[in-house]
């Protein structure tokens, strides 16, 4: 078997007690977006600060085309890197630090300006190269550390957060800039971020990070359409858990009973779940309509709120068990409800529907 | 520039709100403009009007020999002080706060111990049949004692250690200021540590060397304590020299001239860092 182009390798990493990456095993082919998701703590930073030699994991190896790095110094990875903060070196110019790891590599000056010139380029600032960092916007800085992380042709980049400092239509706007450049370049990018949309904008791939473990790896389209579980259910897109109990499974289609007495059936399941086990079912707010479907099971609720968004309308429903459910109807399709709207009925296909063991 | 005199609660030709600093002001006046110009009196009047006191100075060779003597001092110091201060402030900015202040406190306590017995605890240390020449030979690295005293190199060895806290807090200080993470980054952008340091942490730390070398500079051109007890007389500073015309040769104008000379030089070197330093804020955007 060739060794894949990245092979991240039962990576370990302690601090003391406190185990921050248990045995993380990824491998990563040339040219993929990856993205390392999860909420603060679960050691995705961790897993890209092993590559980039900032730490060194405990045990396990990071790979690169089936040589260890982890005997190399940071300086040595040839890897390039976007960090979270502004990491611009203050002093140079817009020029001078994308001509900055040129220029500690020797190269002929000659080399260095087209370099720098076809990387200003790259990320739309050929007007800025004579500024200083600190005349810049946030989006521009990150924008010049991407082309001071992309100059030297390194063949990961490595991104922590770059797009956490920004605000929401600025960090959209970079998005596309990245996705762009990705296509462009063919760099292999290694992405952490704790923002889904952002994940599920960007990535080929999303491994979404737990306490220390990967969760789910796969496509944003496997994690959103087919989560492993209800932490990944919960995590990627909004979702709605009712508890239930599992009644029977006869040919991969599950029966449950509602706490409100109500009986589901034909929901899929990828785990087998013993008769009368307490278990949680998933449905999307966008899964759930007001008006009956070909195949779809009712819940009896009460309408709560309903709330215009344009696109679409949000509807706050609660069952009689006392749960409450968010129901995201398009705008059109839906006759407005008044609040607070008793003996109302809202529908789902179990087929759109999750299992997953409590 | 008409409007500004004529501001409510404004002292003529001064800014609005300097009300309170009036006191300040006029101490300053009475204790240090007052004696200067008369310093500066004494020099063209004593024994007699005129500029004779100022030939001398510069017209000896004896006095212009101290005169670049006080300058190599006070250049060796400071250099020195700049290299030994460096990764002790390097070392403190990215130390864990709690240690950073026990060896904080260690440099301050040093600053507050009289600086008669630290020179002279040197004068034990550094002497022909002190410790430091003891041991050396004791240990077989030297057969005949070093001259470590009475010299340049007793002098440098003296004043960097006073010096060293002058140097050592400003540069803290500029340290502190730099995000680590810009290190990181230089290091993933291929720059080995001494590239890192030459072409990043350097440069960023130049504002904090420039205000602490300027300090040990300026102090080391006028000390005298520690040159007169750890230096030799062939090595003589101004501040001595000064001393010496004014106490053993009642000299008062020839005293004075020299003096004031070390004090234009002083505060023309100190109008140059500000000149640097205020080109390099407008222009570098730091």
């Amino acid at each position: 078997m060739t060794p894949s182009f990245l092979s991240i390798s039962a990576v370990r990493k302690t601090f003391g007690a406190f185990v921050a990456v248990h045995d993380v095993t990824i491998d990563v082919p040339k040219g993929e977006f990856l993205t390392f998701l999860g909420p603060s703590g679960s050691g995705k930073s961790t897993t890209l600060y092993a590559i980039a030699g900032f730490q060194d994991p405990s045990s396990g190896d990071v790979l690169l085309e089936g040589k260890s790095l982890l005997s190399v110094p940071s300086h040595k990875r040839n890897i390039g890197m976007v960090f979270q903060r502004y990491t611009l070196f203050p002093h140079l110019s817009v020029a001078e630090n994308v001509a900055f790891p040129l220029r500690v590599r020797r190269r002929p000056d000659g080399e260095v300006r087209r370099k720098v010139a076809d990387m200003l380029a790259l990320v739309r600032l050929e007007n800025f190269a004579d500024r200083q960092p600190g005349a810049l916007s946030g989006g521009q800085q990150q924008r010049v550390a991407l082309a001071r992380a992309l100059a030297y042709d390194p063949p990961i980049l490595l991104m922590d957060e770059p797009l956490s400092a920004l605000d929401k239509k600025l960090r959209q706007d970079i998005q596309t800039e990245i996705r762009r450049i990705h296509r462009e370049t063919g760099v292999t990018i290694l992405y952490v971020t704790h923002d889904q949309e952002e994940a599920l904008h960007l990535s080929d791939r999303i491994a979404l990070f737990r306490e220390g473990r990967i969760e789910q790896i796969g496509t944003g389209e496997d994690l959103y359409l087919r989560p492993a579980s209800e932490f990944v259910a919960g995590f990627i897109g909004n979702s709605n858990f009712l508890p239930a109990e599992h009644l029977e499974t006869a040919a991969g289609a599950a029966t449950v009973r509602l706490a409100d007495g109500s009986i589901v059936s034909g929901l899929k399941t990828a785990k087998p779940f013993g008769k009368g086990q307490k278990v949680r079912l998933m449905v999307r707010p966008e899964a759930l309509s007001l008006t009956p479907g070909p195949a779809s099971a009712a819940l009896a609720v009460e309408i709560v709120d309903t709330a215009f968004f344009g696109d679409r309308r949000r509807v706050v429903a609660r069952t009689a068990g006392g749960d409450e459910i968010d129901v995201r109807p398009t705008s059109d399709a839906v006759e407005p409800v008044g609040a607070a709207a008793t003996g109302q009925r809202i529908y789902f296909d179990p087929a759109s529907a999750f299992l997953f063991p409590v | 520039m008409q409007e500004s005199s004529f501001r409510r609660g404004s002292i003529a030709g001064l800014p609005a709100g300097s009300g309170s600093a009036l006191p300040a002001i006029i101490l300053v006046g009475l204790f240090f403009i007052v004696p200067v110009v008369a310093l500066l009196l004494r020099s063209v009047t004593d024994p007699e009007p005129g500029l004779q006191n100022y030939a001398a100075l510069f017209g000896s060779d004896t006095y212009v020999r101290v005169f670049l003597n006080t300058f190599l001092v006070a250049s060796v110091v400071t250099a020195v002080t700049i290299l030994v201060a460096f990764p002790v402030a390097w070392m403190l900015a990215i130390m864990p706060p709690a240690m950073g202040s026990i060896v904080f406190g260690i440099i301050i306590l040093s600053m507050w111990t009289n600086l008669l017995t630290r020179t002279y605890a040197w004068m034990v240390l550094l002497q022909r049949t002190g410790v430091i020449n003891r041991a050396l030979m004791g240990l077989g690295i030297i057969h005949e004692p070093l001259p470590l005293i009475n010299n340049l190199a007793g002098v440098t060895i003296g004043m960097v250690y006073i010096m060293l806290p002058f140097m050592i807090l400003p540069l803290v200080g500029t340290l502190r200021a730099i995000d680590p993470m810009t290190l990181r980054a230089a290091a993933l952008c291929g720059a080995s540590p001494f590239d890192a340091f030459r072409r990043v942490l350097l440069p960023l730390s130049l504002p904090g060397i420039a205000a602490g070398g300027l300090m040990v500079f300026v102090m080391s051109l006028g000390y005298f304590v520690t040159p007169a007890l750890l230096g030799g007389t062939s090595n003589m500073m101004l501040a001595e020299m000064i001393a010496q015309t004014v106490q053993s040769l009642l000299n008062w104008g020839l005293g004075s001239a020299a003096a004031f000379v070390l004090l234009v030089v002083t505060m023309a070197l100190y109008a140059i860092q500000l000149r640097l330093v205020g080109a390099r804020r407008a222009g570098g955007g730091l």
